[in-house]
Formats: structure tokens, C-alpha cells, sequence
């Protein structure tokens, strides 16, 4: 789902490691010139050529930093399990360096692995406990986890360690909205908004909580904004989709969700409501199979909460219930 | 459980650089808790710890007229524990004789109600027909059925009748399903419980709660099917769950029940409140059978689908629509659940009607819609609690502790409501852990009271004192059948333009009864211009001009018997 560009920004960030044995000096010697060529190589645009030498340098010299290279060359590609075993093996090299495990969580967080980015950001933000950085990338692997009242938790630490940052608001602003809190969401947004007026995914997480609140014309058109700048954004048509239910438009309201579907197909309520609007259309049909991919997508949620206890994260969330 | 929200790239980006780089008026209280003056002494037993979730669930109470005296007595149930369950008098659940003046007798062992095991909630149908009001109670390990002995006291006709339901029973209610002229009766049932092997004590992360040991379940414990009783007319009841499409063999965890005509076609359905699953709407066939509709109509779960833990249920028409909607308590961090009836579906109005977002940090229970000031339109009461006595220990987050207020709506008329328990003051403003939860004029002064039983100690006795109230009417309807209580039976009070809709339940809140007597508030109006009761066998009686500020009762012509 995340664009390659996306992924070597994530990576580009790691600075060498520290935490690494330093070679002999002849070996780092070695090691850095193998480093240089598959730069050389990558800048002349041959990949292939590149990850052979950072492969190489890896194997030879136990190279931390030609791991993490290549993690970056191999997300970037989309090959997010060849990323992360890679990584991994430099976690097992650093186990607790900082660059290693933000790396992890990154590009875990970008293939859609929240157990496997939590697994890294939850020592992160012990180890280094007043990075607002970690702690928001904690939040953002909670939500998409589906635990949100510890991602709530998580993101506010963010927003102590640094205030009034859109980002975190804006992230805060929708695990608020999951939860329901949707008179404590909206105030955040808002402000986020009046420093970026045209922000799509604060205008769609304030459309939400405005449709949350009953406000439905606000919420209209709020998410129509978001909605113009981005057509398929799914929560924007959520909202659309909700607002026109709660109008009794059943039609238009399933064209709408149909588009939140298309966009997030993890969410069970948008195949909730979708089931509602079949039904009241009288499609019997269609309310049952969009029961179906609700309850499935439920489960699934349920069972990534479950991995996460398995895995022996602190879930905070009201699970035993 | 929450939904997963989309968590966009864009943000995720976005982060990535960016962040790399660096209450109210002091008006009085309408209620004043009158339970010591009352004498109304009934302690309800749960262990300290609530190590088990058997020890957390208990505590219905009925306001009946067992003595047909005029007066609502008042019945309590308790509930064992795991250490006290081999001594069934360890419990002593109570029926209190209402003399008036709000002072109560404790007749419970002259009437022979008090142990009915490990007791859990109650409900109340004359179900024999003979006039007077029997009690069933629900309890883990066998239900009881008591009938009315008409002196006082009460025999315990469970065997006979063939209504102990084994297991772990919850919510009941009795209703003519069957339209056969004689009550039948539903049971929920909840979590299948052998005390010989009770899940441990925070055993593993299925038992925590933020971090912390705690009771385990109902998740990770197998769920139970429920039971419907129908009537013979012999004395006898046979059950029919499985028959009816009412079993629920899928297990889930059944709490409160509501009986009611939901789609207006003058046959009684069943709505089931499930904590942590979806919850039942069952549609009467008419053929003796049910369609389960709870999605398709939109109450099975919350407005984004998640499956809610739901424990009691009100009924009204708090819109003045003449359709009754349903309103359900859930747990804490989710919401309590109004589903507005708007004929063919129902619609999640929770937000909107500004009911959803003040309950979500309380354990909501006991719940019963009801014009408390009589000032024609019905406010609403959800009390609550946790249940989890270790959770004071815990970081509360967004959630109150184990100790609760009530939430108290004040109905504004305009399809919204003013939660105001904090801001009324006196019992509201209490934390308490309250489970079961009726309403009923005490007094017969024509101002609602409230019972609440707290699941610790003392209950609540809550005494309405509000000034200036409405006119009213109350409303006691005379079955001409077996149905003497009329269960079923819609009242229509019109008063000028408003339209008052109230329904005869057996069954109600979170394990309870509320007063089957029904209660108008009138406003200004001193008269409402026509009630008319629509039986529940379809058949119409119609009043006029009947003055307000007294209790009526209304008989049923008497009708060929079936």
C-alpha cells in the first residue's frame, strides 16, 4: 500500500549504527568501498547490482548499516518480507539500537504488520522514552492494530512530548473518533485545520466526528472537501455514506459505501452499514453477503488483537469483554 | 472491541518527515433515598474480590402488588458465591410488604420466596391465571417459579410447571407468543458455569483488564442457549426454544429481554440484549415460530458494528411517534445504544439524541424509560457499575472505577436528552456498583419512584419528590382471560394533539420488573380525551374524558374462551 518513496525515507533515516562490533580496521576498510560501489550503483540506477554488493557486504562483514541499506532497496521494491528479514537479522546483530528498530517498525507500519512494527517500537519508546517520533509510531501501529484505547494512550504521550503537532492531532483525532469521543476529537481537528486548512485527512476526521455528533451538514461538507481533493478517500466516504443513511437516501448512501469499501476493505463498519443500506433497499441478497464481509473483517480485527496478546503486547483495550 | 480505522499512507508519510526532525446548576434533586426509613433492610451478597464472573452479574428486583392491596411491594434478589454456593441460606433474597407512607415489611419468609438459590433476576406474570401476581425467578443452577397463594405466601411449583431451565439463567419475561390467551415465557441464559471448574483468576491475557488480574469472561467461556416455555394451560410448560427458532444454539452470552410488538402486526416479539455478541430481534411468524432480524433491522450491534456488551433493555415511545424504541446498556467504553423505531427498521440515534456519548465510561445495567416529572415526555434512567473491583488499582483511562453514578435523561422533547444525574444531585451523584433496576409509584402519588439493587450492600430506595410535577394518569389494565395482567396490551392515552403509547411488559430494565401499571405523564392537560387499550388479542376498549391525577383500571370485556 505505501509507495516505495515513502519507504526510503523511512529508511534513509537510520543513521549508522553504534551499537555494531567495529570491524578490523582493514575489514571496515573493505566494507566501507563494497558500500560505496553499490552506492555508485544505485546512483547510475542499477538496483540489482546494488543489493548484490549491499547482500555481499552484509554476509562478509556482518555490516549493520549494508543491512539496513538494503532493507531500504528491498521495501522499496515492495518487498516488505525481504525487508524485514533483513532486518531482523540486523536486530539480531544490534539488538537494541535505536536506528535498527525504528527501521523495522517503519517499514513494518508501511506493509500493513502492526504486531510486527509493535513488537519493535514497544522497547523503542522505553529506550528512548521522550522521542515523540516513537511514541506517535506506537500510537499509529496500535490503531492499526485495532487497539484504541492504547494507541489513545500512546498518541497522547506523543502530543505531551510535543504539543500541537497536526500529525499526532490528526491521528489522535481518529483513534478519539474510534473510540466514540467524538466532542474531544473535534476541537482537535479544528485546530489542526486552522493551521492547514486544506489538511484532507483532518477534514475527513472532523467530518467523521461531526457525523458522530449529529452535526450532519457540517460533516457534508467537510467530507465533500476531502472528498474533492481525494474521491476514493475512505473515510470521507464513510461519512458521505452515513450522513445520506441517516437521510433515508439508501441509495446513494450504498454508492457512497460502496466507495468506502472499495478504498478499506478492512473496515467491518463500512460492510456493517453497507448491510443496513441493502437491506432497507430491500436487497436481501446483498445485505447478507455484506454481513458476511462484516463479520469477517470483525474477526479479523479480533484476531489481531488476539496476536497481540499472544505476542505478549500490553493491550490496553476492553478485550476481556 | 473497536474498528479498525483506515490509517492512511499520506499520514504515515507525512509523519515520517516531519516528526523525524523533532457541570451545572445546584438545582435539588427529584429523588431522595429513602431506603433506612423505608425499612428496607435487604443486603445484597457478592464476594469482595468478584474473582469469578458468576459473582458479578446478580441483582434483579419487581415492584408487584403480590397482596392486590393497591400498593407495589418490592422483591430483591440475592445471589450466592463461590465460597458461600454449598449453603443456599447464605443468600436470602426479600419481598417487602408495602403498608404505605413508604414503609415496608419484610414478609419474605412467611411468603417462602427467600432462597431461591443463587439467585439472579425476576420477573413477574399471574400465571395461572388466577388474578394474583406469581414471581419467577432466575438463578444459576435452577429457576424458580413461585405462584401467589393468595394469603401471603407462595409455593414453589418449578417441577411441576417444568420450568427450572438448568444452567445459568438471566433475563425473563412472559408473554402470550402464541396469542393462545395463556403467558408463556422466555429465558436468557448467559455463560455455562460448573463452579467444580471455574476459570481462573487472571489466568492469562484473556483474563486482564489493562494490564491488571481479573474475573475471566464472558469471552473465552463458553456462552449458553436460552429457553421458551410454552404454555400448556394445564399447569404445565414445554419448551419450544428449538421448535420456535429461539434457542439460540450459536450460545450467546443473554442478559436482558424485552418482549414487544416490533413490527406492528399485533404478535408479541423478542428482543435479546447479548453482552459481547450481537444482539436478538426475533419477529413472530404468527406460526408458533420467530425470524431472527436483529441486523437487517439494525439492533444487533452499534452503529459501526461492533458487537456491544448489552445488559438491560428500555422500551418507549420517547419520541411520541406511537413505536416503541429500544434503548440498551452496554459496557464500559462502549455506548448505551438507542435504536429510534422508524417503522420498518430501527435506527442507531445514540449521538444524535445525546445519550451515547455521556455513558461511555460507565458499566450500564438497570434501565427504564419513564416521564419522571410528568411532564408528558419519557426521561430515562441507566444505572451502572463495573465489574471489576480491581480496576480501582488500574489506570482509569476514559472509564469511571468499579463504583458508578447513575446517568439520569431528562427527556428535551425534541428527539434529544439532557443527561443531568450529576448535576441533579443526591442519589445520582452516588458511585455505586448497581445491577438490577424498576420503576413504579410507590406511593401511588403519581410521581415515579425508583428501586435499584446494588450488587454490594444496601439498594436504593429512591423516593420521587419532584416539585411542581405534571398531571398524570395511571393506567391498571384487567385481562378478561388467563392473561389477567393483560401483558401485551398498548395503552393510547390522547391528550389534545399528544399521543401517549405505553405497553404492559413483563420482563424489563436488566433482569427486573417494572410496575405493569402504566404511568402518562400529562403536562398541563388535566384530562386526556380518549385512552384506548389495544388487548393483546387485537381486540380495542376505548375510555373517554378521563380526568387526570388517578389511577384507573380498565377490564376487558369478557371474551369467548379459546
Amino acid at each position: 500500500m505505501l509507495p516505495g518513496v515513502m519507504l526510503s525515507l523511512v529508511i534513509s533515516l537510520a543513521a549508522p549504527p553504534q551499537a555494531a562490533p567495529p570491524p578490523p580496521e582493514a575489514a571496515a576498510a573493505m566494507r566501507d568501498r563494497v558500500l560505496e560501489q553499490a552506492a555508485a550503483e544505485l546512483q547510475a540506477g542499477r538496483r540489482a547490482e546494488a543489493k548484490k554488493l549491499l547482500a555481499s557486504a552484509a554476509e562478509r562483514f556482518t555490516s549493520v548499516r549494508a543491512m539496513l541499506q538494503l532493507a531500504r532497496l528491498q521495501s522499496g521494491e515492495g518487498d516488505a518480507a525481504g525487508a524485514l528479514a533483513t532486518l531482523d537479522r540486523a536486530r539480531t546483530l544490534a539488538p537494541d539500537t535505536e536506528e535498527v528498530l525504528s527501521a523495522i517498525a517503519q517499514v513494518a507500519l508501511a506493509a500493513r504488520r502492526p504486531v510486527q512494527a509493535l513488537l519493535a517500537l514497544e522497547p523503542l519508546t522505553r529506550l528512548a522514552p521522550r522521542i515523540a517520533r516513537h511514541h506517535y509510531l506506537f500510537g499509529v501501529a496500535l490503531m492499526q492494530a485495532g487497539d484504541m484505547p492504547a494507541a489513545t494512550e500512546a498518541l497522547q504521550a506523543a502530543d505531551r512530548l510535543e504539543p500541537g503537532h497536526n500529525l499526532t492531532s490528526i491521528a489522535l483525532g481518529i483513534a478519539l473518533n474510534s473510540r466514540k469521543m467524538f466532542g474531544d476529537a473535534k476541537p482537535l481537528l479544528l485546530h489542526v485545520l486552522e493551521r492547514e486548512p486544506d489538511n484532507v485527512e483532518a477534514l475527513a476526521a472532523l467530518a467523521e466526528a461531526e457525523e458522530g455528533l449529529g452535526e450532519l451538514d457540517a460533516a457534508d461538507s467537510h467530507a465533500a472537501r476531502a472528498l474533492a481533493a481525494t474521491p476514493s478517500h475512505p473515510t470521507a466516504n464513510l461519512v458521505v455514506g452515513m450522513v445520506l443513511m441517516k437521510r433515508d437516501r439508501y441509495q446513494e448512501a450504498r454508492d457512497a459505501l460502496e466507495r468506502a469499501a472499495a478504498a478499506d476493505t478492512e473496515s467491518p463498519k463500512v460492510y456493517y452499514q453497507l448491510s443496513l443500506a441493502c437491506a432497507r433497499l430491500g436487497d436481501s441478497a446483498g445485505a447478507s453477503r455484506n454481513r458476511e464481509l462484516y463479520q469477517q473483517k470483525l474477526r479479523a480485527m479480533e484476531a489481531r488483537i488476539e496476536e497481540l496478546r499472544r505476542v505478549g503486547l500490553p493491550s490496553r483495550g476492553e478485550m476481556p469483554r | 472491541m473497536k474498528s479498525l480505522r483506515p490509517i492512511h499512507g499520506l499520514l504515515l508519510a507525512a509523519s515520517l518527515g516531519s516528526l523525524a526532525g523533532a457541570a451545572g446548576s445546584s438545582s435539588v434533586s427529584p429523588f431522595r433515598d429513602v431506603t433506612r426509613e423505608a425499612g428496607v433492610t435487604f443486603e445484597h451478597h457478592a464476594a469482595p474480590e468478584k474473582k469469578y464472573i458468576v459473582e458479578s452479574m446478580s441483582g434483579g428486583v419487581a415492584l408487584f402488588d403480590f397482596d392486590r392491596d393497591g400498593r407495589l411491594d418490592l422483591y430483591l434478589v440475592d445471589s450466592l458465591t463461590v465460597d458461600t454456593a454449598g449453603d443456599p441460606k447464605a443468600a436470602r433474597s426479600a419481598l417487602y410488604r408495602n403498608l404505605g407512607g413508604f414503609k415496608f415489611e419484610d414478609v419474605t419468609d412467611k411468603a417462602g420466596v427467600g432462597h431461591p438459590g443463587w439467585g439472579m433476576g425476576v420477573c413477574v406474570a399471574d400465571v395461572d391465571g388466577d388474578g394474583w401476581d406469581d414471581l419467577y425467578v432466575t438463578a444459576l443452577g435452577g429457576n424458580k417459579l413461585y405462584t401467589n397463594g393468595r394469603n401471603g405466601t407462595f409455593s414453589d411449583v418449578t417441577a411441576a410447571a417444568g420450568v427450572g431451565a438448568a444452567g445459568w439463567s438471566t433475563g425473563c419475561g412472559f408473554a402470550d407468543y402464541d396469542r393462545d390467551g395463556d403467558l408463556d415465557l422466555f429465558v436468557a441464559r448467559y455463560v455455562r458455569m460448573d463452579l467444580t471448574k471455574l476459570p481462573q483468576f487472571g489466568k492469562d491475557k484473556t483474563c486482564e483488564y489493562r494490564g491488571i488480574p481479573v474475573q475471566c469472561g464472558p469471552r473465552g467461556l463458553p456462552g449458553e442457549s436460552d429457553f421458551l416455555f410454552r404454555n400448556d394451560g394445564n399447569g404445565r410448560f414445554t419448551e419450544v426454544g428449538d421448535k420456535a427458532g429461539v434457542a439460540d444454539r450459536g450460545a450467546s452470552f443473554g442478559l436482558g429481554i424485552a418482549w414487544f410488538d416490533a413490527n406492528d402486526d399485533g404478535w408479541p416479539d423478542l428482543y435479546v440484549a447479548n453482552d459481547s455478541m450481537g444482539n436478538f430481534l426475533y419477529l413472530n411468524r404468527k406460526d408458533g415460530t420467530f425470524e431472527e432480524a436483529g441486523f437487517p433491522r439494525g439492533v444487533a450491534v452499534s452503529e459501526d458494528g461492533s458487537e456491544q456488551g448489552s445488559m438491560g433493555i428500555a422500551l418507549g415511545d420517547y419520541n411520541r411517534t406511537g413505536r416503541f424504541s429500544l434503548f440498551v446498556t452496554n459496557f464500559a467504553e462502549e455506548y448505551n445504544a438507542l435504536y429510534r423505531h422508524d417503522g420498518a427498521h430501527f435506527t442507531d440515534v445514540s449521538f444524535r439524541s445525546k445519550t451515547a456519548a455521556s455513558s461511555l465510561p460507565f458499566v450500564g445495567w438497570g434501565t427504564t424509560f419513564f416521564d419522571y416529572d410528568n411532564d408528558g415526555w419519557l426521561d430515562l434512567i441507566a444505572v451502572n457499575g463495573h465489574v471489576y473491583p480491581q480496576l480501582d488499582k488500574a489506570r482509569l483511562g476514559a472509564s469511571a472505577g468499579y463504583r458508578q453514578r447513575a446517568l439520569f435523561y431528562r427527556n428535551k422533547g425534541d428527539g434529544t436528552f439532557d443527561e443531568v444525574g450529576r448535576t441533579l444531585g443526591g442519589p445520582f451523584a452516588v458511585e455505586r456498583v448497581s445491577r438490577g433496576s424498576a420503576v413504579g409509584d410507590l406511593d401511588n402519588d403519581g410521581r415515579l419512584d425508583v428501586v435499584i439493587n446494588d450488587l454490594d450492600g444496601s439498594p436504593q430506595v429512591l423516593r420521587n419528590e419532584v416539585p411542581d410535577a405534571g398531571n398524570w394518569l395511571i393506567v391498571k389494565l384487567r385481562g378478561a382471560g388467563a392473561n389477567t395482567n393483560a401483558i401485551g396490551a398498548v395503552v393510547t392515552a390522547r391528550a389534545g394533539d399528544v399521543r401517549h403509547v405505553r405497553l404492559v411488559q413483563s420482563g424489563t430494565s436488566y433482569i427486573s420488573q417494572d410496575d405493569m401499571r402504566l404511568h402518562v405523564g400529562l403536562g398541563a392537560s388535566t384530562s386526556a380525551d380518549v385512552v384506548e387499550v389495544r388487548w393483546p388479542d387485537g381486540t380495542t376498549t376505548k375510555r373517554e374524558q378521563v380526568k387526570a391525577n388517578q389511577i384507573i383500571e380498565i377490564a376487558q370485556p369478557t371474551t369467548p374462551s379459546r
